[in-house]
């Protein structure tokens, strides 16, 4: 009796199932590559909950389609990575991929997609995904290093073109472009350059540095840090009060919205920051609010290239009608045909290295809401910046 | 044991033909740290000596073998020169440092030692290509023969393993194998009879040393590509934790390590986010359960049915 | 030339607020190993779980200062804990089966606290107090630092009297060299062992709570933490009293002055300084008097 009993119960989804499959179609398999340990955990945290918030306002579906999503931890190493990718591609048998933080990762990965011409969609920034190391099979709807390393320079010059200027950066190859298309945007327009100071990664005290720019007595600081360095650097900048005395400017990542700004009180505020995203922008003001209905803080950066890069994994199925990657040349030049609307604003790709163009916006951080973290705020927009490609 | 060799042989030409393309690199991965960990095994299990700086021999030579390729092609032998020849070079290195020292002051100095190799492949950013690592390694070859794809690198891998095996096993039962084993247990008697600690060590590191080597020699053309996490303590440490799973003191438990390591990375990861909860439980476990880890379990519940 | 002199003496001070974090950070590892011979790798487990603690206390409202007993307290149970099952069973052991062991526990560890306390970077609200800066030669230097140099201090007094000055210490100096004849005194030589485990895990709790006003708290801290004081222990002579706080002057003046004066390769060099003197010192600068027979 027992037997029978499951064996009707463990029959009727295989009688249901023909007729499910002939309505739908066999769902889009999504396979995402993010940083669920290791030192980017906090931010691969993020980008998967924003992919996700997207997920469920589409409904699970993209065009009809219904959408899974895998999602694969890398620890932030290129290794574990490529083999996470591999296993997506080849034992679960993904459509698209997407994800990445670390830019070794992503450049560990760039011959691996290649050479099994899977699309994907990769939101680390390394400059040399735009240039030497793009591929047909790559597309990045988010910044390169350059973008905001060269507006930082032009704002700087725009608003205080006599002033000195001396950097301080995280000693990788991240701190590097930056600082790299800093200095050399900042230098081209006429502007002085006084010392460099680089510092290891992960640096516990940032004590000696930050003796050594108060004795250097610069106009103004550019400055690149991430993660835990970036709350050691803001607060200890605050602790050796040079916060007020020096002009305090760097890039997003190092004031971001959800990573960084909660944990560093108001130590930073002032600051001027250049960086796609910001909660204060127009474009993701829907985000925003959706993001924080799920009971979640002001979103950064990597909630929003997260959910971004659903948007337009969304408009690669819609204008594909449901099948991206059956004809991929053809999706790719529909993505490239038209702009995307996205949380970063409208996004159109540039079709000689599958780079998008964005807005980058100057961000103040400003106070917040009485007992609130400050917020990043917009006093200016850099329209449309497209990276120099190939040709650089 | 020539039987055995067989077996594994032609199990593994079965395997290389049925296994998927993910499959056959995975098992390679696992072959290549596995020879790492097994020469790790070398100075662990048998010289006691405990080094947190293995991962620099391993990944020195990856890089040794990368930069190799990209200039001359990747040869195999070339490959294997090169990394060899690393690995025994960072082995000398490292074996001036800390030989002088015990227990922990050894581990500390394996850990500086290793790190030191770390900063400069993060650093050296015109030859390591820095935090970026290298990319764009061709494929192997042997001769005029390319070996692209997946199926040559894992019956390479395979060989390697049997042939690194091979090594390990007759030097371990070589006098100056049970000479290493003697300093371990009883150093003062064996310097008492004459043997010089220091050299026996130092032979021990080096060969270690040749051995990791040779299996980053070929690490690089699992991903194509190699960067700085290769050389960085943590890899150093999760070797010394494969061999604590795997079994310390039996040479091949480093590969059964490997793989359950490895496995529960890549497979677990995708059910839940507390995968490294699980490598924690299975590592105390078998520190707790089965101090001989899963190779010693596995001898003692054999010698029990017999 | 008062610049020059500023900036040197506000560096010299940097480098000993370091290396006053380094020796609280170091004092709890280097009591279990000194009196046990015990080697902790849950120690920097001890300390982000004081951080966290010392964190959400100085975020509640209550008293500031209480936050650092209340770190101890929190960090000293869970070593408690841990003390009757498994380190007990691991004491007579060699260090090989106890660095595996309690590195495996700093894994499981690591990872719940991941979890518990999620993987965002947190940090405390220091009290007004502390959030100063004193001027000198016109050089700023936070007080916060002082109060960090003067608790390290202090801490380290307080424990050098403790074990070295009052009968309680002479137990336990008795206990750890010859267990058999303490017992025979009548007294229970297990409960010594496990304060002396709570001692420690205790203080890891405290710097911690300390420490999150430099370091923050965020996952992987506690392992960044733990090879911080395994470095400062070694080099200092494993344990010594002493000579963990000769370990911790060398490597925060050695991590500080190399991020000074190389700041490129400051990890490189300060790695390559700590090498040497373990080359010329093969037992650490500060070697205890052997115990072994």
């Amino acid at each position: 009796m027992r037997i029978t009993r499951r064996l009707a119960l463990a029959g009727l989804p295989a009688v249901a199932l023909p007729r499910a499959a002939l309505a739908q179609p066999r769902p889009l398999r999504i396979g995402m590559i993010t940083s669920l340990s290791g030192p980017f955990t906090a931010l691969g945290e993020s980008m998967r909950a924003g992919m996700r918030l997207l997920l469920v306002q589409s409904g699970e579906r993209f065009a009809d389609r219904p959408v899974e999503l895998i999602v694969e931890d890398d620890q932030a190493r290129p290794d574990d990575g490529v083999r996470k990718a591999r296993k997506l591609i080849e034992q679960d048998r993904v459509d698209l991929l997407c994800g990445v933080i670390h830019s070794g990762v992503a450049l560990a990965l760039r011959d691996v997609v290649t050479e099994a011409q899977k699309p994907t969609f990769i939101l680390g920034s390394a400059n040399d995904l735009a240039r030497k190391a793009a591929s047909p099979y790559v597309l990045r709807p988010t910044k390169t290093n350059w973008m905001l390393g060269s507006s930082a320079a032009r704002r700087a010059y725009e608003t205080q073109s006599g002033a000195r200027v001396v950097t301080a950066a995280s000693d990788y190859a991240a701190g590097r472009e930056y600082v790299g298309d800093f200095v050399t945007t900042y230098q081209g327009l006429g502007g002085r350059i006084g010392r460099q100071f680089w510092t290891p990664l992960g640096t516990a005290d940032f004590g000696p540095l930050l003796t050594a720019i108060a004795a250097e007595r610069p106009d103004s600081v550019y400055v690149f840090f991430a993660g835990s360095d970036a709350v050691r650097f803001l607060r200890q900048w605050k602790e050796y009060r040079l916060a007020g005395r020096i002009r305090l400017t760097g890039t997003g990542a190092c004031f971001d919205q959800e990573d960084v700004l909660p944990a560093v009180g108001d130590a930073p505020l002032g600051a001027i920051n250049t960086f796609h995203q910001s909660p204060t922008a127009p474009a993701s003001a829907a985000f925003v609010e959706a993001y924080r209905a799920t009971g979640k803080p002001l979103p950064g950066e990597f909630s929003t290239t997260g959910y971004v890069c659903g948007q337009v994994l969304r408009a690669a199925v819609e204008r594909s009608n449901g099948d991206p990657t059956g004809n991929w040349a053809q999706t790719r030049q529909a993505l490239f045909d038209a702009p995307i609307d996205t949380a970063f604003g409208s996004m159109p790709f540039d079709p000689r290295n599958g780079q998008a163009i964005l807005d980058i916006h100057v961000n103040e951080v400003n106070a917040g809401a009485p007992g609130q973290p400050l917020v990043n705020t917009v006093v200016h927009t850099y329209p449309q910046l497209r990276d120099p490609g190939p040709n650089a | 044991m020539t039987r055995a060799v067989l077996a594994a042989a032609l199990l593994a030409v079965v395997t290389a033909v049925l296994a998927d393309d993910f499959l056959l690199r995975f098992l390679a991965e696992i072959l290549l740290l596995g020879i790492a960990v097994m020469s790790l095994d070398l100075l662990i299990g048998f010289g006691g000596l405990v080094s947190l700086g293995h991962a620099a021999l391993f990944g020195g030579a990856a890089y040794a073998a990368a930069i190799a390729a990209r200039a001359w092609g990747g040869d195999v032998l070339l490959m294997l020169g090169a990394g060899i020849a690393t690995g025994t070079l960072l082995a000398a290195a490292m074996g001036v440092v800390i030989l002088r020292s015990g227990q922990l002051f050894l581990l500390i100095l394996t850990l500086l030692t290793g790190q030191m190799v770390w900063e400069v492949a993060f650093h050296w950013r015109d030859v390591t290509g820095g935090a970026d690592g290298l990319r764009g390694l061709p494929a192997l070859s042997f001769g005029p023969w390319a070996l692209p794809g997946a199926q040559p690198l894992f019956l390479l891998a395979v060989l390697l393993a049997i042939l690194a095996w091979l090594v390990a096993r007759s030097y371990v039962a070589a006098p100056i194998g049970r000479a290493l084993v003697g300093t371990r247990e009883q150093p003062i008697r064996m310097s008492a009879l004459g043997y010089s600690l220091f050299a026996v060590r130092f032979r021990a590191l080096l060969l270690a040393g040749a051995i990791a080597g040779a299996a980053g020699a070929l690490y690089p053309f699992v991903n194509l590509y190699v960067g700085p996490q290769s050389v960085h303590w943590t890899q150093s440490a999760a070797m010394v934790i494969m061999l604590v799973i795997g079994g310390i003191g039996s040479l091949w438990g480093g590969f059964l390590g490997a793989a359950v390591y490895l496995g529960i990375q890549t497979y677990l990861s995708a059910w839940t986010d507390r995968w490294q909860l699980c490598v924690g439980l299975v590592f105390v476990l078998t520190v707790l359960l089965l101090p001989n880890g899963i190779a010693g379990g596995m001898r003692r519940w054999r010698g029990g049915a017999e | 030339m008062p610049d020059l002199l500023g900036y040197a003496a506000v560096q010299t001070l940097n480098a000993l607020s370091f290396s006053a974090l380094l020796l609280l950070n170091g004092l709890g590892l280097s009591v279990v190993l000194s009196l046990m011979n015990f080697v902790n790798l849950t120690h920097g487990a001890f300390f982000l779980l004081g951080s966290y603690v010392g964190i959400f206390w100085l975020g509640s409202g209550a008293p500031w200062w209480l936050a650092f007993p209340a770190a101890f307290l929190a960090s000293g149970l869970v070593g408690a804990v841990l003390e009757r099952f498994p380190f007990r069973q691991f004491y007579a052991q060699p260090h090989l089966m106890q660095v595996l062991l309690t590195y495996g526990l700093s894994l499981i560890f690591a990872d719940l606290m991941r979890w518990g306390f999620g993987a965002q970077i947190l940090t405390p609200e220091l009290p007004e107090t502390l959030q100063g800066v004193v001027f000198i030669l016109d050089m700023p230097f936070p007080i916060f630092r002082l109060f960090l140099i003067g608790a390290g201090v202090a801490l380290g007094l307080a424990l050098w009297l403790l074990l070295d000055r009052t009968v309680w210490g002479a137990v336990l100096r008795a206990a750890v060299s010859d267990r058999g004849i303490v017992e025979t005194l009548g007294i229970d030589t297990r409960r010594v062992l496990t304060l002396v485990l709570v001692l420690s895990a205790g203080l890891g709790g405290l710097s911690g709570a300390l420490g999150a006003g430099m370091l923050a708290a965020y996952p992987g801290l506690d392992e960044e933490v733990l090879l911080l004081a395994l470095v400062t222990v070694v080099v200092g002579g494993l344990g010594s009293f002493g000579g963990t706080v000769a370990g911790a002057l060398v490597v925060g003046f050695a991590l500080t002055f190399s991020k000074v004066w190389f700041p490129e390769f400051a990890n490189l060099a300060a790695f390559a300084v700590l090498v040497l003197l373990l080359m010329l010192r093969p037992s650490g600068l500060v070697a205890p008097p052997l115990r072994r027979i």
